[in-house]
């Protein structure tokens, strides 16, 4: 063993197992070694942070370089390496990198377990409305009266309210107050028997369901008589909005809603929604698996290294064609979305195009390997037989490719309604759109009900998908 | 049976398998319209308006701001006392970026043409008046041509008249580039972000194996399926892992973003579990597909179950193992790069910050880091496979 | 003494793959059990160390009723009964050393046999095995760079190293060409004159049992159809175990 092989490593990490012939393991040294001191290096420099930029926790920290025992513990293995194959354990270097790259890992990516123990009280918070999705409800008959009060009291009294809208009417014993006062209120034309809420507008338009005074985490929920009459005390509640002048009297409302169960369900406000995201993410999946099989169909004849190969120019347009898929088809989805909605604007057209597009790249990928991947057999049969190019195609060509194009197709198809019931994520239409904004708004109960709907239409279609590829095979 | 009948059945179920068909993309093509501005509607990619609006926003995609060069302010100066002899005229240069106004002085309310030469080309400065207190008074905006060549009216005010023999003074200021081009902070802020969302797919991944490996095995027919209890098992824990696989990463992250706070921990989580739902299948598979002789022969030895999983199951999954698993990071960092679009963290929350702000080269520079690191990870992925199995 | 009383196995799709199948094997036989494919001989040897569950019926093994333990207790007969597969049923990625050290599992600790950690008599005894069948130099190569013929061998020291009374082989040699299949029968033929091994082995070629066996079961349907001396198979009684189209063929080259 000449003393230069070893001598080599110490100058350049990996350089003497290169010059030894062993490429791969001198080359994955090499990267190693750099890898982890570019990772130091990263870890070292502070971070420029911008109101747009998220802090990296251990960016900047000097003590960074006490992790520089790493590479130059795997220095030292190398030449340890060099010097005597296939002795030096190759589980040194590769614990003492991935230990440092976890623990790096750990901090960067901000992992914190005790959190999802601290917060557990946040989980109870969803858990419990997610129990009830949202997708139908009781059938009932809404309805309401409402009447007038100006608070606070304006220098002349206003006049009676007496506000009667459809069977329900209310008297007030005051037609204004003041934030605090009790009012007494009369009502007749209620359902009899049906419990009425209380509610209150405010002069922008919010409404308060008024709560019982001593219970204030539970609603007010009076009893009309038998005859369909109620009368009542209530507190004028805070409701000036914040920047309002409180002295500027405003008019405010009362409201005494009932909803009369009629028996039976039916498909509620959200339950449409839902229905109609569903819709939506298939037909977005179906035309954007469609066009995208269509569209795949020529590029993959461009990237089939088989057909292509023949002289400079085509050979070319393959280099070309194939990097574009391959660099597409690496973009997810959801990102080509974002540029879509951007372009496009909000709404399913532009998740159809993004889905389009990377089932595009993606498809002409996979069909451009089947058609370089076809036995050349046949074809050189049926031109012997003198057929012309086309029924050369059409007898030695397609009967090879159409069962793996339709088998891709399909397994595309199966991944194209996962990608759709995602893409309104970012604006691009179907359940998701209505899904995040759920989110937003805490509405629990609904985006339960919109997990159980892409759980039925994913398995359907996967199940579908499979029987349909089960009897293609 | 006349061989007529299963014909006219075939022959019927193809024309309702196409009517179901049409029926499906009609309804898809106008099931778009339900309630969207957008609908689908294919001619509107070639409409002139999509591409006057969408062309430059898809240039400043394709372009990424990656270098720029340290900006200098240098302010022009020269003397031009009001009203003339008040003070002394100022001589401007003949070389370089200079201000040549048409007259070399001038009386209150005196309109005179000012120009400037060699100066930074296709720029927008403000013409301004320096007064002798060293206050400023704003001007005309302007343009300079592609020579860095303008000409504006100026107007002498009163309020720039000398002032104890000080005379006001004509000023551009220039946004000089100076130094040598550099890498550009998004070049920075979009390497930290991949970096970030690297680890956030690999802290996955591994958390993911831990959970994942073991529970495959329950998974597995040839293991579990046993008996009442070990049935109910195998058929519980594939229920779960198909429940799981049904929702995408960026669905569950939201959730996590609830529970833990927006950040890449969330993003990790989400990650985590749709990996364990993926790679426990695929293990499971690979446990299923295994050659059942060496079980059977070490069954026969007396060793307990344990032993038989360790050694007659184990050295036959690792190979397929290890495989999967480096699939699945590469996989982890392409849905990483867009889970911190909701979840907050890496490359995605980056994203989705210049996209809410307009800053469409700096969102271009994100993209295209995507591209290249999915690429990178794609390529590295598939060597380190070909190589191990 | 195997004893094995009334066995009946019906698989649950309704294959009756034994019916009332009845013998004794004395200490130290050379049994050997033929009969066509499907015959049931398989299944019969799997029943003995109950790979497969019997339906009804009773085998008794040194007087313990092995269709009635369960547990412990079962893997604890399994370890005295090696057993030898048609297709050797090694792990062909592990090394040939951990294949036959494998065969000590049932003597040994879960904890400590999962970390790998093997006591240096059982080391020693896995060399010693693999010597007898003259592999000791390919200890360290991987299971699957061994030839078909080898790798029967390592299953026969694997099964050694359970210390068995009593070795089951279910068509150890179908896998191998003539001259193979005499030496791995050689090897069991060994065992069974020098430690008094009991063999139970099932074959397809009748110059093979008349070479090997002691005493000779047919199964025809699931059924004993003879029982007797190997020389006891003449012309009638082959047609009546094989059917009436068969003909004879020898393995060839009787050594």
């Amino acid at each position: 063993m000449p003393v230069t092989i070893p001598l080599a490593s110490l100058i350049l990490p990996g350089l003497g197992q290169l010059l030894s012939g062993r490429r791969a393991r001198g080359l994955s040294i090499l990267g190693l070694t750099l890898t982890l001191l570019g990772l130091i290096w990263w870890s070292l420099t502070p971070q420029d942070l911008s109101p747009e930029t998220r802090p990296i926790p251990l960016k900047g920290d000097p003590a960074n370089l006490y992790w520089l025992v790493v590479p130059v513990l795997i220095w030292a293995w190398n030449v340890w390496d060099a010097a005597r194959p296939n002795v030096a354990p190759g589980w040194i270097p590769a614990l003492l990198s991935t230990t440092m790259f976890f623990v790096i890992g750990w901090q960067v990516a901000e992992i914190n377990p005790p959190v999802l123990a601290s917060n557990i009280d946040r989980v109870m918070l969803i858990v419990r409305p997610m129990l009830r999705p949202d997708f139908i409800q009781p059938r009932a008959e809404e309805r309401e009266g409402w009447v007038e009060i100006i608070v606070p009291c304006p220098t002349e009294a206003p006049a009676a309210a007496d506000s009667s809208t459809g069977e329900i009417t209310l008297t007030v014993d005051a037609t204004c107050g003041a934030v605090g006062e009790t009012l007494t209120v009369a009502a007749a034309g209620l359902t009899p028997d049906v419990p009425v809420e209380l509610v209150w507008q405010s002069p922008i338009g919010d409404f308060f369901v008024l709560r019982e005074a001593d219970d204030p985490t539970r609603f007010r929920s009076e009893q009309p008589d038998a005859q369909g009459g109620l009368t009542t005390a209530l507190v004028i509640p805070n409701a000036i909005p914040p920047g309002v002048d409180p002295t500027m009297p405003q008019e405010q409302r009362l409201y005494l809603r009932q909803s009369r169960p009629l028996g039976g369900w039916e498909l509620s406000t959200n339950g449409g929604f839902i229905l109609q995201g569903i819709y939506e993410t298939i037909a977005l999946a179906l035309m954007a698996t469609t066009l995208g099989t269509l569209g795949a169909f020529p590029f993959s004849f461009l990237a089939a290294r088989n057909l292509m190969g023949g002289n400079a120019f085509t050979l070319v347009v393959y280099v070309v064609v194939r990097t574009i898929l391959n660099i597409v088809r690496s973009i997810e989805s959801l990102i080509i979305a974002i540029v879509f909605v951007v372009i496009i604007g909000l709404g399913p057209f532009a998740g159809m195009m993004a889905v389009t597009v990377h089932t595009i790249a993606a498809l002409g990928k996979l069909f451009s390997e089947v058609i370089e991947g076809i036995d050349p057999g046949p074809i050189e049969a049926i031109r012997a037989t003198g057929a012309n190019w086309l029924q050369i195609v059409r007898y030695g060509v397609l009967p090879q490719v159409v069962p793996a194009f339709t088998a891709f197709t399909i397994y595309r198809w199966e991944i194209n309604v996962r990608a759709s019931t995602i893409i309104g994520v970012v604006g691009g239409g179907g359940i998701g759109f209505f899904l995040i904004q759920w989110i937003n708004l805490s509405d629990y109960r609904a985006v339960s009900a919109a997990f159980l709907a892409i759980l039925v239409v994913v398995q359907i279609m996967d199940f579908v998908s499979a029987r349909l590829r089960e009897r293609l095979a | 049976m006349t061989p007529e009948k299963p014909n006219r059945w075939r022959a019927l179920r193809t024309t309702l398998t196409a009517v179901v068909v049409l029926v499906a993309y009609i309804l898809a093509y106008r099931g778009s319209f339900v309630a969207s501005d957008t609908p689908i509607d294919l001619r509107r990619l070639f409409s002139v308006e999509l591409w006057s609006k969408g062309g430059p926003l898809l240039r400043d995609f394709l372009t990424p701001d990656l270098v720029d060069r340290e900006i200098q302010p240098v302010t022009l100066q020269l003397p031009v006392p009001v009203p003339c002899g008040s003070a002394e005229n100022g001589v401007p240069a003949t070389t370089g970026p200079r201000l040549v106004p048409s007259v070399p002085c001038a009386a209150p309310r005196d309109k005179f043409r000012v120009e400037g030469f060699e100066l930074q080309p296709d720029t927008e400065l403000q013409l301004r008046w320096r007064l002798p207190s060293g206050q400023y008074f704003p001007g005309p905006f302007i343009t300079t041509d592609a020579d860095g060549h303008f000409s504006a009216e100026f107007e002498a005010r009163p309020i720039v008249a000398t002032k104890d023999g000080v005379p006001g003074q004509i000023e551009v200021e220039l946004q000089v580039e100076v130094g040598a081009v550099k890498l550009s902070r998004a070049f920075f802020d979009v390497l930290d972000g991949v970096i970030v969302t690297i680890f956030m797919a690999l802290i996955a991944t591994a958390a993911a194996v831990v959970v994942a490996a073991p529970l495959s095995f329950l998974a597995a027919q040839n293991v579990t399926r046993r008996g009442r209890v070990g049935t109910a098992v195998y058929y519980l824990v594939r229920t779960v892992f198909n429940i799981l696989r049904s929702f995408e990463a960026i669905v569950i992250a939201t959730l996590f973003a609830f529970w833990v706070d927006f950040g890449p921990f969330a993003g990790v989580l989400a990650l985590t579990v749709v990996t364990i739902a993926s790679l426990g299948k695929l293990f499971s598979e690979a446990v299923e597909g295994i050659d059942p002789g060496p079980v059977e022969a070490l069954t026969a030895t007396g060793a307990n179950r344990l032993q038989v999983v360790w050694f007659a199951i184990v050295p036959q999954i690792v190979p397929n193992f290890v495989s999967f698993i480096i699939y699945h990071w590469d996989i982890n960092v392409r849905i990483s790069t867009i889970i911190g679009y909701v979840g907050g963290g890496g490359i995605g929350y980056y994203l989705a910050q210049m996209i809410n702000t307009g800053q469409d080269n700096k969102a271009g520079t994100a993209i295209w880091a995507i591209v290249l690191v999915v690429w990178a990870m794609d390529f590295i992925s598939a060597e380190v496979r070909k190589r191990y199995t | 003494m195997l004893e094995v009383q009334h066995l009946h196995k019906v698989y649950p799709n309704g294959t009756r793959a034994l019916t009332d199948v009845s013998f004794q094997v004395e200490d130290g036989e050379f049994l050997v059990v033929i009969g066509l494919s499907g015959s049931g001989k398989s299944t019969l040897l799997r029943c003995i160390n109950r790979l497969i569950e019997p339906t009804q019926g009773k085998i008794l093994w040194d007087g313990t009723d092995v269709t009635a333990a369960s547990g412990a207790e079962l893997r604890g007969i399994r370890r005295q009964i090696g057993m030898i597969f048609q297709q050797f049923n090694l792990v062909k990625r592990s090394s040939v050393l951990t294949n036959v050290l494998a065969g000590r599992l049932g003597y040994v600790g879960t904890a400590g046999s999962l970390a790998g950690v093997w006591s240096s008599a059982d080391r020693a005894s896995a060399v010693r095995a693999l010597e007898r069948v003259g592999l000791a130099e390919k200890a360290q190569s991987r299971a699957d760079a061994l030839s078909g013929g080898q790798q029967q061998r390592v299953a026969i020291a694997r099964a050694l190293m359970q210390n068995p009374k009593l070795i089951l082989a279910d068509e150890p040699v179908a896998s191998l060409d003539p001259v193979l299949s005499h030496s791995i029968l050689q090897y069991l033929e060994q065992l069974n004159r020098e430690e008094k091994i009991t063999v139970i082995c099932s074959l397809h070629f009748l110059d093979l049992v008349h070479r090997y066996a002691t005493r000779v079961i047919a199964l025809k349907d699931g059924e004993v159809v003879f029982t007797g001396l190997p020389q006891e198979i003449d012309k009638a009684r082959f047609k009546e175990i094989y059917g009436e189209d068969a003909i004879e063929v020898k393995a060839g080259l009787s050594a």
